[in-house]
This record gives structure tokens, C-alpha cells and sequence, in this order.
């Protein structure tokens, strides 16, 4: 419950399994108390261990078998939810797991030195990102007494906005084979943290999107310090510019993958880009100082490139991409969304040239017609996605121009293609047998004629996106046959009904993600057959669904994958729901309950006493108190996002306590502009240090739905 | 530009607008005009001259001190224009009086000098002196009487060309030709002409240039001005080709020239298709090249020198006076000229097997001194840089101290990208972190890191739940009891920088020395350089 390998979801269903878990401190102090009596094995092999015994005798199999026996009953649990239950309950298997864990995800502050100790054997990733109110002192700490992390090589502080340079120096001075770092979203970090990593001259892949203090002075010491680098994200580094990628591409020569995006870089770096001869993977998203003449240099260039995307860089057009696909013929993806409205023949024919190699094409906001997707279709055989939202002239005609050639085809995106019509569905499933996506949001004229079709012809089909379609239930009963749906929108189809979700609950037991957004038809009943069939749901919203009840909510309540609820609005429920909810639901990480007007303290000291993994909570617009909001910030440890508008019973004090109660995990924070004035400026100076962002909103209370 | 050109050229533009606000004022055709310069010249203006040099006038009041516009109000009675006043002149006759003038000023630069030197000897004994002085102030009065004299010769001969195109500019002319020659009359005056010239000079091209600019509005003032303009960018031409290769805007300073020095590298001239010329070492270090015939005063340039000669009476204020002089000459088809150092061995000198020819004097000049002569500018802010050519000491002390860029070889830069090419250049350099800004972060982040701490404790206080916290925290808590005065913001602030030593010795405690939370500011970079 205080890690998880892979998802965390996998811990509350572990939790459920093992007799005394409902307390985490419990079951953490008891291999912490057991660590400190048995020094275990720092310098452990194999041949020890076998002879090895568990001091206490216990009647358990398990304590008679060797430890390497151990790991591998350990390999042959698929389920990391059963693996934790058998190091749960034996202590043999927590050894073996510790010698052959791999990765390693920690949700608690608290729980990171022991983690890190247990573990820190075969450890090769880290995953600090959910882990809340981390800091320099406490993560150097905890390596400390992990005693090296040698065999680390990624490591993800993504959103770890208490680390700097302090905490990542000595991190990485204890992994000497890191190979990854993810520092993405730390929004502090700048060039001492970025030349902190250069001192880990070994990094591959390196992720800095949004550490807005980073300046070509840190990109530079980055580059000189790790010239093996291969991936490279500093997306929305504001700061790097012209001078630091130029540099960039003559010292890290094995770059692979680039990511610009929003960077105020101009053409001159695409010619310093055009040298590094093993770039296959370029992103410049929304790049507008980026022209066709910057384009022109990577015609010339030497790369290698397999995949460019320059959608959103308004001063590109056709020209430059057809230069581009004039220098690389191997080209895989192509993403020019929203750049250039045309699609004029050179390009069309320049697709010709590399018709053995595209397999994605995005070319969202295009005026595009029927004539222009036949030599699409004509040229590109072998194409996998095809991205078409908010294209204009989109109709079913296109579609079975494309879609004739194209059997490959795996997600077809038409977003907003209002032409479209059930004919083109049939198009697609009548050709398209291995259609695993299908976005078709506000296509209004679609119906279960089209989707019959889909349903009974693509069995493949994982994601389908009907938000604003206006399907009814028969739609769903048609889709239902797709038995592996794993993500559902269904937002703003007011005609859905229980009917049709029972549907989709009985077949679609796959289901991970269910967006039942204004679905004002679905009730209870709906919600017992989703809960009942959709047994790994994780994400559930139901939004407006204003016929909800308390009762709906105690059938989720057995959905222990469940991750992500979002309620808004739902005006009858009561805080017994949100309780049954949070009983049930051990693993909610995300809870939104925003003008859910009968939701109270009481359902806010349920979730502070069961939900110990919530992360972000929407509790504006409730009737809560000084009291359960203080219980609530203060309690949960994870709790990382809080969104406090018009909360009219609480008090400046109540905010004042319970943020200050909460300030060093909090990273964003969602208030009422007013209070900017009426809380005490030490508190706000605390949150800014901590690199906690708040966002200020000047709404009007309006209330109802 | 520097700032003060710069400063000198905003409030001509700004007293040019003002003037257009109060043309009524200034139109008034019965209101006696009078102006008057820093050389104490006075340019009389008669009533009708409705639009005399206001730039300069305001120029000169705000550059200088009023004092002189009320001395010249007063000293120099308006002289009735000779505008209409054709005379012929004998240009041999003028020649042979200005080399008599030239010799009489080589004598006052000898007694000068010898007054120099005597001062140098006898520093101490003031009576010799105050005799000394009064002895060659007696020389030079007879010396300058004889120059005005001279002087007086000369005046008849002016010719304006100017006055039949234009009625404006024949105003103006009528201004610049005014005679001053009366105000030439003491050795006093004469060193304030010496004193002032250049800056005038330079402030005439600035307001030229602010005419330029202002010129484009509509009213019939402006036109005048636009005229007046036109002159002024004839001015201008003079000035720029009296450089003889109009290389340089800027006729007083010798910065921006700098880079012809090498700038004939580009141009390949076949060897003998250019005059090479080779001046002698003294005659490339003289100070001046340029000498007033009349005053004796020496000037870098020769656009200088007419400008300053204007001073001297009506005859230099042609157009034809004004003009490049070899300009006249280049009707026929005249020989480039190129020129060599006179230092033996150089590249630029002749007898080099690869000679490059310098293109112009100046760039001989800079050439010679920058390779040739010792270094005696120092820098006076870092005491280091030394520089032949005392334009370079100014560029150079305009950046110097501001080397913000550092490579971890220790070389400063000026300039980021100078930095980064580099260290594009150069394996395992990497550029440093501005010391500034490290010990910034460095602040900033200790006061996070007590932050951090006090939110420990104040985590401790909230902690509902109850649940156990870690030995390293708890160890922390130890560290720094006072930081459960966070809760005030007054106390917030206290921690900042108050506890700021204990939290480091309790992170020593549990980390040893794999984690400190020293500010290692520079000293960490000056190692980390030292084993580059």
C-alpha cells in the first residue's frame, strides 16, 4: 500500500486481500521494526541466502523454502496485487521480492528511506512522481540510508516540485548507472538542477518539459556533461533559445528524439539540427518562429528521421513539409495539425515518395475533399493512424476514399467531422477489420445503423469517442459486442439510458475509462450494471448525471480499481454516498465533487480517513466546514491538488489552518480571489516557496447546475 | 554612438520641435534675431532674417554656458551682410598668404612649446615663470597680431554661391557668412576658439543630423528647416569625403573605425594597380595631422579643420571651402591609393612578400600603434587590458567588468554566444553558472531548505492522523526547535534567516558529506574548473 510496482491501482486491491490492512502505519512499522532487529542482506548472493532461515519458526511452507525458490514462485504471479499479498503475509517472499523488484513507485514520503533500503538491491526504477511534500533533505536522506542505488537507471521526479539541485546531486551521486531522468513539470527547476544532472555523465534520456528556469546556460553544461544523450524533452523551457540547441547538436551527436515544442527557437536552429545524423524523432509543436525556410535546412540535413510533428507552427506550410519529405523518404509519422489549412498537391504527390513508410498522418484543421483522401488513400497503403479532426469538407465520400485502400488502418480520429454520417462508419468497418480507435466526437449525424456495423465487424476496437453524438441505446447495444473496449465517452448523450449502460456493463468487462459526461438519462441501475461488469473501471465520470443517487454510489463503491471520479453536480447525493465511496474505493486518487451541495464535513472525514491515496480533490461549492476542511487538508498525506472555491461556511481561519496544515504537500491550489487579501502573506510566501502554484478565480457565486 | 552624441542629438531634435511650436514667436520679422555660438562668434542677424540657426543656438545653450551668448550679445555688434558682396579673389594670393600664415603659426606651436618645457624645469620658482609667461605672451600677442592682419587680407574674398537658389538657404547663408571677423581679437579669444572648436564641430554634424530627422513635416517652417537640411547633408557629404574614404560618420572619434584596419583584406587589388604610399613613423604618431593656418590649432581630420576654419571669417564658409579639396581634382581619373606600415617585416609593409596595403591613413595609424607601439592605456577599472589606441581602451571599458559569461576554462566572455562558440569548440568546456546568480540561488535555496524545515514541524502539529514519521524527521525536528514559530508570518520570516546554520549541521548529521547543504557557491566552481 505504500508502493506499487507499475500502477497504483494494484495497491488497494492488494490491501483488500491481506486480513489487517486498513492501516497503513501498521503495516508499515512492522517490517520497519523488523528491519531494525535483521540487518538485511546490503550485500546479498545467492549462495547465502540458501542457507539462509527465517530465525522465528513458523508452521508456513514458506519459511522452509530458499529464497531463490522464492523469486521464482514470485516471477510466475502475473498480478502485482498478489505478489504484494505474499510479501504481505510472509516474510520469505518479502526478501525474494526485494531481490528481483525491478521498479518501485512511492505514494508516501514517509515510506521512502525503508522503500529504498528494501529495495534498493536489483532497483532499476524509480518512480517519485506521486510522492508528496518531497524535498531535498528527505530524498538525500533517504539514499543515504538506501546505501547506493547502483543498479538505478531511470528515475522520474515528474512534478516534484520540492526537489533542487541539493536533493538531485546527491540522488544521482548514488545511482551511478542512471540512464533517465524525467524531471518534467518542476516548475523551480533551472540550470544549477540541470547542471546537477550533467554531473551524471551517463544520461540517455533526459525530460525537462516546463522547468522554466532552465536557460541555455543549463541546456550547454547538460550537453557538455552527458554527450550521450538520446532523448531530449524541454518542451516549454521558455528560456532556451537559438544559441543552446546550437550547441546542443554539436556536442550530444547521438540524439534521437527532440522535443521543441513551444520554444522561441527560429530557423537557425533547425540548421544546427540538420547535423545530428541520428535524429529520428522530432516534435515542434506550436513553434511560430519555425518557417519553411528552417524546414528547407533538414532537406539538406543529415538526419534520420521517422517522425516529424510541426503542428500548431503557424508560419509553416505545405512547402516546408514536402521539403522535408523530399530529404527523408523514410518518414513514419507526419503531424501538421493545425498549421496550414491546405493540402495542395505537392505535398499530396510528395506522399507518394514515402507510401512504404507513413504510418501516421495527422493533418488536423485542413480543408481537405475527396479527391485529396483518393491519393491518400491511393499512395499511403500502409497507413495505421489518420488524424482528421476539425477538418473541413470531411464527408462520408472522403472517408471511403480513404479507407478503400487503407485496411491497415488501427485509429481513425474525426473529431468535429460534422459531414460524417453512418455511411462512412460503414466504410470503415467494412474495410478497416483492425480498427482499434475510432474518435468521432460531435459527428451528430452518425446512429446505430453505422455503429452496428463497427460493433459486429471490428472486434478490435479498444477506444471509441462518442461524446455530442446523440446515440441512443440501441447504439450501445451494437457497441457492446466490442468485448474490448477499454475507453468509452459517452458525454453529452442525454438519450443513453440504464438500458443501454447494462448493456455495455454485461459485455464490455474490459472497460478502464467510462465518460458518462450530461448523460442525464443514466441512473442508479445504470451505475449497479457498470459497477457490476466493469469490474477494472478506473476512471468514471458522471458529471450532471443529476438522477444519481446515494445508492448509485454504493454500487461503485466495489470498484476498488477505481482512480478517478468525477461527480459534479450531482445535487442528491449526500455525504453516506461519498462515504460508501471512499470506503469502497481505496484506491481514488482524483475526486471531484464540485456543486454536489448536499455533500458535507461528514463525507470529508470519511475520505480523510480511507482515502489515504487521494491526490486532488474538487470540493468547491460544498457546504463544509472550518472542520472538515482541516481534516481533510491536514490528514491526507498524498493530497497534491485542492480546488477550495466558495466554500461559504469555511472561515479565513478555517482556510488558514488548513492550509497551513497541508502547505508542503500542496503543488496547486484553486482559490477564491478574494481571499488573496484575507490570508496571511507568510502562509502564501510558504506555499510559493514550495513551489505550490494558486490559481485565483474571481467568479460570482452563482449556485445550482 | 556614445551616450552623450546620443543625449546631444535627442535635445536637438527635441528644441527643433520646440522651435516649430513657437515659429509665431520666432517669425516675428521685427524682432532683431541675435545668435551667437560657443567660439563667441557672433552671427548677427539682420530683422528679415527671419529663420536663423536656431538648432545651434539652442544646441549651444544647452551644451554650454549662457555667459557666452550674453558676452557675444555684447562684445560684437551685427556687421552688415556682405552677402551680395561678389568679389574676385586671386587663389595663388591666398595660397601665399595662408603658407605666411602657416610659418607665423609654426612659430607660435615653438614658443608654446618652449614654454612647456620650461615649465617642466622650473616648476619651483615661480618668479622665473610669471616672467617666462610674460615674454612669450608678448611673442604671441605680436605673432597673432600679425596673423589678424593677415586675416583681414583675406576677408573680402567670400563668394556664396549659394544665395540665388535658394531664398531659405540663402538665409542661412546669409547667417553662416555673417562676419565675425572683428571678433577675432585677443590671445584670450583665440584659446577659446582653440577650446571650443571641436565639440562644435561635432555638434553641427549632431544637429545636421537632427535637421535630417525633423525634416518631413508639412508647414512652410518646415520647409525651411527641410532646406536648411539640405544644406546640412551637404555638410554632411563634405565632412564624410573629406575623410578621403568616407568610411566614418562620426568626424571626431576614432572608434567606429576601427575595423579598417583589416579592412582591406576583402579587396583583392592586383599588386600595382594601387599608389602604395608609406608615411615615416613620426609622421603617422603627430597627434595632428591637420593644422589651422591661422590659429595654429592641429586636427585629426581635415572636415574638422574646415569646420573649424568657418571660425576664422566669412572666405571659409563657402561652399567651395567647405568641400572635400581633392574632390575638385578627381575629374581626372585619379590612382587608388594604398599605404604601408613603415615597420620593416610587417605584413603591411611593402616589402612583405605577402603585402596586404592598409586602405587608408587612419587604418595606418591604428595599424601602427596597435602593432607596432607599446601599449601604455590601462584599463582603469581591471587593470589588465592594455591597449595602444585609446578608442579601443574606451570600447574596451564600456564592456569591461560586464564579462558575465564564464567558461569553466576560466576565460570571460562578453557576449553568450562568444561563450557558447566556445564551448562548442573546445571538449569538455562548459560554461559556469554567473557567480551573481549562484549565490542568488544559493540564498533562495537555503531559505527553502527552512522552509522545509519548519514545514516539518508544522506537519507534525497538523498531523491528525498521527501517523509516524521517519527517523531522519524527527532527527530534522531536532535540528531547528525554533522553527514552530512559522505559524506567524513575522516568525516566518525570522526562520529565513535565523536558523539558517542549524539546518545544514543536521543534515551533516544523517548525510556525512554526500549531501551538504553548504552554499558552495563560486568556491565549487573554481574547483570543478580546476580539474578541467
Amino acid at each position: 500500500m505504500l508502493c506499487s510496482a507499475g500502477i497504483p491501482a494494484s495497491t488497494p486491491s492488494s490491501a483488500s486481500s491481506t486480513p489487517s490492512s486498513p492501516s497503513p502505519t501498521s503495516s508499515l512499522s512492522r517490517p520497519e521494526k523488523r528491519r531494525k532487529t535483521a540487518a538485511l542482506f546490503p550485500n546479498y548472493s545467492p549462495g547465502k541466502v540458501t542457507t539462509m532461515r527465517n530465525p522465528q519458526p513458523s508452521d508456513s511452507i514458506l519459511t522452509v523454502l530458499p529464497v531463490d525458490l522464492l523469486v521464482q514462485i514470485l516471477d510466475r504471479l502475473p498480478d502485482t496485487g498478489d505478489r504484494k499479498s505474499c510479501r504481505l503475509v510472509s516474510r520469505g517472499f518479502l526478501r525474494a521480492e526485494a531481490l528481483r523488484r525491478r521498479a518501485l513507485r512511492v505514494l508516501r514520503r514517509e515510506a521512502l528511506p525503508s522503500l529504498l533500503r528494501r529495495y534498493s538491491f536489483a532497483l532499476e526504477s524509480l518512480d517519485l512522481s506521486p510522492c508528496p511534500a518531497l524535498d531535498d533533505a528527505a530524498l538525500a536522506a533517504a539514499v543515504h540510508t538506501s546505501g547506493g542505488l547502483r543498479t538505478l537507471k531511470t528515475l522520474c521526479l515528474a512534478r516534484a516540485t520540492g526537489i533542487g539541485w541539493r536533493g538531485l546531486e546527491a540522488l544521482l551521486a548514488a545511482c551511478p548507472r542512471l540512464e533517465a531522468v524525467d524531471l518534467s513539470y518542476c516548475v523551480g527547476v533551472g540550470d544549477r538542477e540541470a547542471a546537477a544532472l550533467a554531473a551524471a555523465g551517463g544520461l540517455r534520456e533526459v525530460r525537462l518539459d516546463k522547468c522554466l528556469g532552465i536557460t541555455d546556460v543549463g541546456l550547454a553544461k547538460l550537453a557538455v556533461g552527458c554527450p550521450v544523450i538520446e532523448t531530449l524533452g524541454i518542451k516549454w523551457c521558455m528560456e532556451i533559445s537559438d544559441l543552446g540547441i546550437d550547441l546542443l547538436s554539436k556536442k550530444c551527436r547521438d540524439l534521437k528524439v527532440l522535443d521543441l515544442s513551444y520554444l522561441k527557437v527560429t530557423n537557425f536552429c533547425l540548421q544546427s539540427i540538420s547535423c545530428l545524423g541520428k535524429l529520428e524523432d522530432l516534435t515542434m509543436v506550436g513553434c511560430s518562429q519555425i518557417s519553411d525556410e528552417g524546414l528547407r535546412f533538414l532537406k539538406n540535413g543529415s538526419n534520420s528521421l521517422r517522425s516529424i510533428d510541426v503542428s500548431r507552427c503557424s508560419n509553416v506550410s505545405t512547402l516546408g513539409l514536402v521539403s522535408v519529405i523530399e530529404g527523408h523518404k523514410c518518414l513514419q509519422k507526419i503531424n501538421a495539425g493545425d498549421c496550414f489549412p491546405e493540402l495542395v498537391p505537392p505535398f499530396l504527390t510528395m506522399l507518394g515518395d514515402i507510401r512504404h513508410t507513413l504510418k501516421v498522418l495527422k493533418i488536423d484543421g485542413f480543408h481537405v475533399s475527396a479527391s485529396s483522401f483518393w491519393i491518400i488513400g491511393m499512395d499511403c497503403k500502409h497507413l495505421e493512424e489518420i488524424g482528421l479532426a476539425k477538418c473541413k469538407g470531411v464527408t462520408d465520400q472522403c472517408i471511403s476514399e480513404l479507407v478503400t485502400h487503407c485496411p491497415g488502418l488501427r485509429t481513425v480520429d474525426l473529431t468535429c467531422c460534422h459531414l460524417v454520417t453512418d455511411n462512412a462508419l460503414i466504410a470503415i468497418a467494412d474495410h478497416c477489420k483492425r480498427l482499434e480507435c475510432l474518435l468521432s466526437e460531435s459527428c451528430s449525424l452518425i446512429s446505430e445503423k453505422g455503429l452496428d456495423r463497427i460493433g459486429t465487424c471490428c472486434s478490435d476496437l479498444k477506444e471509441v469517442d462518442l461524446t455530442d453524438c446523440h446515440i441512443n441505446d440501441t447504439a450501445l447495444k451494437c457497441l457492446s459486442r466490442c468485448s474490448e473496449l477499454t475507453m468509452l465517452k459517452l458525454g453529452l448523450c442525454p438519450n443513453i439510458s440504464d438500458k443501454g449502460l447494462f448493456h455495455i456493463g454485461s459485455n464490455c468487462r474490459k472497460l478502464l475509462e467510462l465518460d458518462l459526461y450530461r448523460c442525464t438519462g443514466a441512473t442508479d441501475g445504470g451505475l449497479a450494471a457498470i459497477a457490476a461488469g466493469c469490474k477494472n473501471l478506473k476512471k468514471l465520470n458522471m458529471c450532471y448525471c443529476t438522477q444519481i443517487t446515494d445508492e448509485g454510489l454504493k454500487h461503485l463503491s466495489c470498484l476498488k480499481e477505481l482512480l478517478d471520479l468525477e461527480m459534479r453536480g450531482l445535487v442528491h447525493i449526500t455525504s453516506a454516498g461519498i462515504a460508501a465511496i471512499a470506503f469502497g474505493c481505496r484506491s481514488l486518487v482524483e475526486l471531484d465533487v464540485k456543486r454536489c451541495y448536499s455533500v458535507d464535513d461528514a463525507s470529508l472525514w470519511a475520505l480523510a480517513q480511507y482515502s489515504k491515496n487521494l491526490r486532488q480533490i474538487n470540493i468547491s461549492y460544498c457546504p463544509v466546514t472550518d472542520m472538515g476542511l482541516c481534516k481533510l487538508l491536514g490528514t491526507l498525506r498524498c493530497l497534491q491538488d485542492a480546488k477550495l472555491v466558495h466554500l461559504m461556511r469555511v472561515s479565513i481561519e478555517g482556510y488558514e489552518l488548513a492550509l497551513r496544515a497541508s502547505w508542503d504537500r500542496l503543488k496547486k491550489l484553486k482559490l477564491l480571489g478574494g481571499l488573496r487579501h484575507f490570508l496571511s502573506p507568510g502562509l502564501l510566501q510558504m506555499l510559493k516557496a514550495r513551489g505550490c502554484r494558486i490559481r485565483w478565480v474571481d467568479k460570482p457565486l452563482v449556485l445550482g447546475v | 554612438m556614445d551616450p552623450k552624441r546620443r543625449r546631444i542629438l535627442e535635445s536637438t531634435t527635441k528644441s527643433c520641435a520646440q522651435m516649430v511650436g513657437d515659429r509665431s514667436r520666432n517669425f516675428n520679422p521685427g524682432q532683431p534675431f541675435i545668435q551667437c555660438n560657443t567660439t563667441n562668434l557672433c552671427y548677427g542677424g539682420k530683422p528679415e532674417q527671419t529663420f536663423p540657426e536656431f538648432p545651434l543656438d539652442t544646441e549651444n545653450q544647452s551644451l554650454y554656458q549662457p555667459e557666452h551668448e550674453v558676452k557675444g550679445a555684447n562684445q560684437f555688434k551685427p556687421i552688415p551682410n556682405v552677402n551680395n558682396a561678389i568679389l574676385d579673389w586671386d587663389p595663388r594670393l591666398v595660397l601665399s598668404n595662408l603658407s605666411f600664415l602657416e610659418q607665423k603659426i609654426h612659430q607660435v606651436q615653438d614658443i608654446v612649446r618652449s614654454i612647456s618645457n620650461q615649465e617642466g624645469q622650473f616648476s619651483n620658482r615661480a618668479n622665473a615663470m610669471v616672467a617666462q609667461q610674460q615674454l612669450v605672451t608678448a611673442d604671441l600677442t605680436s605673432i597673432i597680431i600679425q596673423l589678424i592682419s593677415m586675416a583681414g587680407s583675406l576677408l573680402p574674398s567670400v563668394k556664396n554661391t549659394l544665395v540665388s537658389t535658394n531664398p531659405s538657404v540663402g538665409h542661412l547663408g546669409s547667417i553662416v557668412g555673417a562676419q565675425t571677423s572683428s571678433g577675432i581679437n585677443g590671445g584670450q579669444q583665440q584659446n577659446e576658439v582653440m577650446r571650443m572648436e571641436v565639440p562644435k564641430a561635432s555638434a553641427y554634424d549632431d544637429l545636421i543630423e537632427g535637421f535630417n530627422g525633423d525634416g518631413n513635416e508639412g508647414s512652410e517652417l518646415i520647409n525651411g528647416l527641410k532646406s536648411h537640411g539640405n544644406e546640412g547633408d551637404e555638410l554632411i557629404k563634405c565632412l564624410k569625403s573629406s575623410e578621403g574614404e568616407g568610411t566614418e560618420s562620426v568626424p571626431v572619434e576614432d572608434h567606429d573605425v576601427k575595423d579598417c584596419d583589416d579592412g582591406v583584406d576583402g579587396e583583392n587589388l592586383p599588386p600595382g594597380s594601387y599608389e602604395v604610399l608609406q608615411l615615416e613613423k613620426e609622421e603617422i604618431l603627430a597627434p595632428h595631422t591637420h593644422f589651422c593656418t591661422i590659429c595654429g590649432k592641429g586636427f585629426k581630420r581635415d572636415a574638422n579643420l574646415r569646420m573649424h576654419m568657418r571660425g576664422h571669417g566669412d572666405e571659409y564658409k563657402t561652399p567651395a571651402a567647405l568641400a572635400k579639396p581633392n574632390k575638385e581634382a578627381s575629374s581626372e581619373p585619379a590612382l587608388i591609393k594604398r599605404y604601408s606600415c613603415p615597420f620593416v617585416g610587417c605584413k603591411r609593409n611593402k616589402e612583405h612578400k605577402k603585402f596586404q596595403p592598409l586602405k587608408t591613413i587612419l587604418c595606418v595609424k591604428n595599424h601602427y600603434k596597435r602593432s607596432h607601439c607599446d601599449k601604455s592605456f590601462i584599463c582603469s577599472r581591471c587593470n589588465t587590458k592594455k591597449f595602444s589606441v585609446i578608442a579601443d581602451l574606451k570600447t574596451h571599458e564600456k564592456h569591461c567588468g560586464r564579462d558575465k559569461w564564464l567558461c569553466s576554462c576560466g576565460t570571460t566572455f562578453s557576449r553568450k554566444d562568444k561563450l557558447f562558440g566556445h564551448v562548442a569548440l573546445f571538449q569538455g568546456h562548459t560554461p559556469i553558472l554567473a557567480v551573481d546568480e549562484t549565490k542568488v540561488s544559493g540564498i533562495s535555496d537555503q531559505v527553502r531548505g527552512n522552509e522545509v524545515m519548519n514545514g516539518i514541524v508544522g506537519s507534525m502539529d497538523y498531523n491528525f492522523a498521527g501517523s509516524t514519521l521517519d527517523d531522519v524527521q524527527i532527527l530534522n525536528d531536532r535540528g531547528v526547535d525554533d522553527g514552530r514559530g512559522c505559524f506567524s508570518p513575522m516568525n516566518f520570516d525570522a526562520c529565513n534567516f535565523g536558523g539558517l546554520d542549524e539546518f545544514p549541521r543536521s543534515a551533516f548529521e544523517v548525510s556525512e558529506s554526500s549531501f551538504s547543504f553548504l552554499p558552495s557557491g563560486s568556491s565549487g566552481f573554481i574547483q570543478r574548473s580546476g580539474e578541467n
